[in-house]
């Protein structure tokens, strides 16, 4: 039971990471970015060619900051024209970046799957309540929780944070506050992409590395922050948590309903409220 | 209540229905002497195929232009039209064209349902719910496996004949095609007296403003939902007729990837016009005819093109040829 629970949020943990940057960007820009699955996955193929060449901490370090430059790019050259348009337009455009993405990855690391071993300080398991556990999954919990931390801390402590929190509950009256969107974006989405990158890197021991890798998980994310409100930090860190658990305890218990259940929640939630858990009025 | 809104303006340009009546029979007559013109089987299966995602493309745009919302799910609606269609054939529980008909119908249904439920959520996240709906269709087809055949698919025998006609027909690329075209063609104008309809006009006013056009009066998510039950309806037609023709299904008809495929073709046509979707298609296919030869990343130029044309081109490629030979393209339909 306590591995399952585990398990889960091991899941809901990456699931957390990689959704974090859909609701900054949400919360900044009303924009949502289609491609972000596509830069989770360049972020593990980067990770493993960088940890091929030097080892996995410095190719964690590598992916987070490359997936920086890419999100800045991204800001300058898609979001900051973009922002007087309709939110659709940026969603058709990062969509063409998905399309590019996947393709250069093939390109450029072909179709096989590759994988990532686990470094070898985390290879190794741990015994809990009398079941083995694996040391490189705990490492993913704690990744999650330091992520979770960092971000509620910065979000309360530091003036851009506040920023982005202001921004993501009325962006019109923070606006005409005074606060310039632009002068902060650059940095937030940069963060948010660098998160990807991070999640990608994490997820690289645990998953099979492949072109269509963010795919999957980019759906399952649109999943967390659909249920946690669009744009809400807490909704997502609880609604990674639930997804997480479900995904966890499905495949245990019910493999053939397990990918099922998270959609017909969101349905359900969405008759409910159909702004999300802890959703505004968008 | 008021349900739908007298002509807002009556002015506006169109086709009169003696126009319409010349162009439907103009476009009838050229599907059916294209086959022969064309001997080619290749470029003949080609173009029935570009059809076929056509027909798919003109249900993703008609959402666009009447909702303003983008569909990523669409693939649900068409891969399950084929599937109702095929499943309730196969088991010779019920004769092939009530088949047919099921499996037009039951889709639609559904959307109309859904849509009940999913029209009042906004832009951006409705494209994110409709890209997760279709995944679990998809993943439903996938678990369901002594039913679909799961991930390997299923092949689907024809009865001898359907609707009268010997079922080759709906084999050869030639005659097909024929089939193919009219039904595009008949869609279209179907949409585009829909769209021009006083209905059409409601759907129009309360995409430009909900709020206005429920204050007024008019309920907004029964319309917007009928909206959505059509365009349903008309994916559940493309994936029936494709499903004739190639008598192979696979999850592969309900996977995002199509969805957005149809949704790329829609775009680059130009949904504002009815008759760009489908444009868009063929414009598609001979891109991936002509580029798939020289190298396997061809979706490359589309996601390339697709951001072109977002960017450069709202209108659309078909929206731009309206314009360039119609003249204003402030009144298309």
């Amino acid at each position: 039971m306590m591995i399952q629970i585990l398990n889960g949020l091991v899941y809901g943990g990456l699931l957390y990471i990689l959704s974090l940057g859909l609701v900054l960007l949400f919360g900044l820009r009303r924009v949502v970015n289609f491609a972000h699955g596509a830069l989770f996955m360049v972020g593990a193929y980067v990770g493993y060619t960088a940890a091929s060449i030097t080892n996995y901490w410095i190719a964690l370090v590598g992916a987070m900051i490359i997936l920086a430059v890419l999100g800045a790019l991204l800001d300058v050259f898609v979001l900051r024209p973009l922002q007087k348009e309709d939110p659709l337009v940026t969603v058709l455009v990062t969509f063409g970046l998905l399309i590019l993405l996947e393709h250069a990855a093939l390109i450029i690391w072909g179709k096989d799957f590759r994988s990532l071993p686990v470094p070898a300080i985390l290879d190794g398991t741990v015994r809990l309540q009398g079941e083995e556990f694996p040391l490189y999954r705990l490492f993913v919990i704690g990744v999650a929780a330091a992520v979770a931390l960092g971000m509620s801390l910065w979000l309360k402590l530091s003036r851009v944070g506040l920023y982005v929190r202001a921004s993501s509950v009325d962006p019109l009256t923070t606006g005409i506050l005074g606060v310039k969107t632009d002068r902060i974006s650059i940095g937030v989405v940069a963060l948010g992409t660098s998160l990807a990158g991070l999640a990608g890197m994490v997820a690289a021991p645990l998953l099979a590395i492949s072109p269509s890798m963010g795919s999957y998980i980019l759906i399952e994310s649109f999943i967390v922050v659909v249920i946690g409100g669009l744009g809400s930090f807490t909704g997502a860190f609880f609604a990674a948590l639930l997804v997480g658990q479900i995904y966890n305890f499905g495949a245990v218990y019910m493999p053939w309903a397990a990918s099922i259940i998270p959609f017909l929640i969101m349905v359900v939630i969405l008759i409910w409220k159909p702004t999300g858990m802890a959703g505004k009025h968008v | 209540m008021q349900t739908s809104p007298r002509r807002i303006n009556p002015g506006r340009k169109g086709f009169t229905l003696k126009t319409s009546l010349i162009l439907l029979t103009a476009s009838l007559a050229l599907g059916v002497v294209l086959p022969s013109v064309l001997t080619s089987m290749l470029i003949l299966s080609l173009l029935t195929q570009a059809v076929i995602s056509g027909i798919l493309a003109t249900s993703v745009g008609l959402l666009i232009r009447q909702n303003g919302v983008v569909s990523f799910g669409h693939a649900a609606f068409y891969g399950l039209g084929g599937y109702v269609m095929a499943l309730l054939a196969q088991r010779g529980i019920i004769s092939i064209e009530l088949a047919i008909l099921l499996g037009i119908v039951l889709p639609t249904v559904m959307a109309l349902l859904l849509g009940l439920v999913i029209v009042r959520i906004p832009g951006v996240a409705f494209s994110m719910l409709t890209l997760a709906i279709g995944q679990a269709v998809h993943e439903v087809a996938i678990k369901a496996r002594p039913l679909t055949g799961g991930d390997e698919g299923m092949t689907f025998t024809l009865p001898e004949r359907i609707f009268g006609l010997p079922s080759t027909m709906y084999q050869n690329a030639d005659t097909m095609f024929i089939v193919c075209w009219t039904t595009l063609t008949l869609v279209l104008f179907g949409l585009y007296w829909l769209i021009r309809s006083p209905f059409g006009q409601l759907v129009d006013a309360i995409r430009e403003n909900e709020e206005r056009a429920r204050f007024i009066g008019y309920r907004t998510v029964l319309p917007r939902a009928i909206i959505l039950a059509v365009s349903a309806a008309v994916a559940a037609i493309a994936g029936v007729l494709f499903t004739l023709y190639n008598t192979f299904l696979s999850p592969e008809m309900l996977h995002w990837g199509l969805s957005g495929s149809a949704l790329v073709m829609a775009i680059i046509g130009g949904p504002k016009v009815v008759w760009g979707p489908a444009f868009g298609a063929i414009v598609f296919f001979l891109v991936k005819d002509m580029a798939g030869n020289v190298s396997e990343h061809w979706p490359i130029i589309i996601g390339a093109t697709l951001i072109f044309v977002t960017l450069m081109l709202p209108m659309g490629i078909g929206g731009a040829l309206q314009r360039l030979f119609i003249g204003s393209g402030k009144q298309e339909a």
